[in-house]
């Protein structure tokens, strides 16, 4: 099973999924024919609800879970190969920044001790990696005190920090966030994403982010995808899908996040239902089963992603066909 | 108590200006922590309307969900002291001793929590939740009759198959349904005053449209008054009458939702706004508010937002600013939000 038409990056892609799956113990179909590019120096936002598939996605993508079928390439080189012959080497290429950026420290070593382990295990020239680790903790505003810190001592925000300080050591071409901003208050959520941004710019990075916070998607993303049980369901240039959804689920969506001032809000879709089991998904178009404007169809022919008018593509037989409503 | 005649009724059918269900004054909290005292509340003074919903808002450590737990009078071990007078229809909830409270919990307050796993007893099913609070709230109530009910409740908040429901245990339920069962719980003990903190923090997307829409469903027929605690100022805007902004154990600001969050008074509030990146056409940096959070253990005879405020001038440094009068029914906790509400417009201008 693979896409009928294969949305390219805009520029050279330094990252293809196509036609991926993911199957865990024979049945939970965690990811299902996953098609996806990203360019060199694009930020790519993942946006769907716990079940989706978006942290499956991010671990295929860095190598930590392998596809049942379908291929994921770094570079034009299978991901798969570049394991095999030098894993060190691609895990140095793609890095992931954890969600829960305080439990991914070792509580038993002090910051220092932590950052200093990969140098070690990478075998990287100690003295070079040494200086550049300064260098990265002081373009991070992080003061070298909190070497001497364990984790429990330092801020959320700081874990954040020194997640990321250990991520750009590596002088990764992607950097995978999963979450970068849960757990923060709005009032720094903002000053981690412009710092994310400044390195993407100065260090020519990738990165794919993953977030419930739709604000953020639209603020700090070009492209984005939309994942509904183990699918991408629509993917488009984020202007563009925030300002008219293709497929019925990303309207949905798109509509629980009420804007502060009420001209700028739509009017709330409200599904019926909660999202399946990705043990026993329903047939024909996966979110048949909760659809507002599904048809006879939908419930027998699953959709294609397939590409649409602009840089984007839908997995729906009938797009926009739900019309979001201002209040 | 005055009352005034709303035109279009004839002169009996008069609608009372009704003192408010509960008045907050002077409330203090301290707990003792490692470091020494932590000033968790540092003189909460609010109003609870009769069927108003009041909007909570505020970081994390602003003391919003310690304001609840309060008016409950569940909290943790490590309080030290409580202070003040929290007013609830005429009786000061903290000068009653624990079996007085006692009986307020689960007949005149009721709580949702924010995770509903934790809140349900594994242990019960379904219909034992709901027919305990029911004989809880009707002693002597047929336990028949009170299972009919609680089949109507997880009716009316939108569960269906109830009398099936009515055996599940909480495991068995998503967390959507879990939430929709704790409810139900509440509204079944018909309270004056429901305290819900953040009910749908823990729920997906598309769940937490759902619960929205039966929160605002359900207030159509619901009589009592919501505090509403949520870090989520979009939400409060859509679903609540009043709003009070936290900081740091202090109510900054309070007021009519719209008119709060459409020109807002303190710095504060219009850093936290100015934070929301729920601007359409918004490009560039994103703001963010520098400098930390207040320290509750350091607290300083000042305004507790001086260290980060942009407008902060030497007469901010001097002593804790009043919650005063800023426009009809919103008041603001800073002394020159008049001045700055005049430097904004001539900077926009």
């Amino acid at each position: 099973m693979s896409a009928a038409g294969v949305v390219k990056a805009r520029g050279e892609a330094l990252v293809e999924f196509t036609g991926v799956s993911v199957v865990f113990d024979g049945r939970v179909r965690a990811l299902d024919d996953v098609t996806l590019a990203i360019g060199k120096g694009e930020i790519v936002g993942l946006v769907g609800e716990s079940g989706s598939g978006k942290s499956t996605l991010c671990r295929v993508l860095v190598g930590l879970t392998p596809p049942s079928s379908g291929t994921v390439t770094v570079g034009n080189r299978p991901v798969r190969e570049q394991l095999a012959q030098g894993a060190l080497a691609f895990r140095r290429r793609a890095q992931l920044l954890l969600q829960d950026a305080v439990a991914s420290l070792s509580p038993r070593m002090t910051i220092g001790r932590t950052l200093e382990e990969p140098i070690a295990i990478h075998a990287l020239p100690r003295a070079e990696a040494l200086a550049r680790l300064s260098a990265i903790l002081k373009r991070l505003g992080l003061s070298s005190d909190v070497l001497a810190k364990f984790p429990h001592q330092i801020s959320g925000g700081q874990a954040r920090r020194v997640g990321v300080a250990r991520a750009l050591l590596m002088r990764p071409e992607i950097i995978v966030a999963d979450e970068p901003t849960a757990g923060l208050d709005v009032s720094v959520q903002g000053e981690l994403l412009n710092l994310l941004l400044d390195l993407q710019r100065e260090f020519g990075l990738t990165y794919l982010l993953v977030s419930h916070n739709l604000n953020v998607i639209r603020r700090v993303t070009g492209r984005t995808a939309v994942m509904y049980l183990g699918q991408i369901v629509e993917e488009a240039a984020t202007r563009e899908l925030f300002a008219a959804p293709a497929h019925p689920y990303s309207a949905a969506l798109l509509s629980t996040n009420p804007a502060v001032d009420p001209r700028k809000r739509f009017e709330r879709i409200v599904l019926q239902g909660e999202i399946p089991s990705a043990v026993n998904p329903p047939g024909g178009c996966r979110f048949h089963t909760r659809c507002p404007v599904a048809q006879e169809r939908c419930t027998t022919d699953p959709p294609f992603l397939r590409p649409l008018e602009g840089d984007r593509s839908v997995r729906c037989h009938f797009p926009y066909s739900l019309d979001r409503r201002r209040h | 108590m005055r009352s005034i005649p709303v035109s279009g009724r004839s002169a009996d059918d008069e609608v009372e200006v009704t003192s408010p269900l509960v008045s907050i004054r002077k409330l203090t909290l301290d707990a003792t922590t490692a470091r020494g005292t932590a000033h968790i509340l540092r003189g909460i003074d609010l109003d609870i309307g009769k069927s108003r919903i009041l909007g909570v808002v505020g970081e994390s450590g602003s003391g919003k969900s310690s304001l609840a737990a309060c008016l409950v009078r569940l909290l943790p071990a490590n309080v030290a002291s409580i202070g003040g007078e929290i007013v609830f229809d005429g009786v000061d909830l903290l000068a009653l001793d624990e079996r007085a409270m006692n009986a307020y919990r689960g007949t005149r307050i009721a709580m949702i929590f924010q995770d509903p796993m934790t809140a349900l007893n594994p242990l019960f099913t379904v219909g034992t939740h709901l027919v305990d609070v029911l004989r809880r709230r009707h002693p002597g109530l047929p336990r028949d009759d009170a299972e009919q009910r609680a089949i109507a409740a997880l009716g009316s908040v939108g569960i269906a198959d109830a009398p099936l429901r009515l055996v599940s245990y909480p495991h068995q339920l998503s967390g959507g349904m879990r939430q929709r069962v704790m409810i139900a719980m509440a509204l079944l003990v018909e309270p004056d005053l429901l305290l819900a903190d953040e009910p749908t923090t823990a729920l997906d997307a598309t769940v937490e449209a759902q619960i929205v829409s039966l929160l605002e469903e359900l207030r159509r027929s619901f009589s009592g008054s919501i505090v509403f605690i949520s870090h989520h100022l979009g939400l409060v805007a859509q679903l609540c009458d009043d709003l009070c902004v936290m900081y740091g154990g202090t109510i900054v600001e309070s007021g009519p939702v719209s008119e709060v969050l459409g020109a807002p008074r303190h710095p504060y509030t219009q850093a936290l706004l100015a934070c929301e990146l729920d601007d359409e056409d918004a490009g560039g940096r994103l703001k963010s508010i520098p400098g930390e959070v207040p320290d509750p253990v350091d607290v300083r005879n000042a305004c507790v937002f001086a260290p980060r405020c942009r407008y902060a001038k030497e007469v901010c440094l001097e002593g804790v600013p009043a919650l005063r009068e800023a426009g009809p029914g919103r008041r603001a906790a800073c002394v020159r939000w008049e001045q700055i509400a005049f430097d904004v417009v001539e900077e926009s201008a």
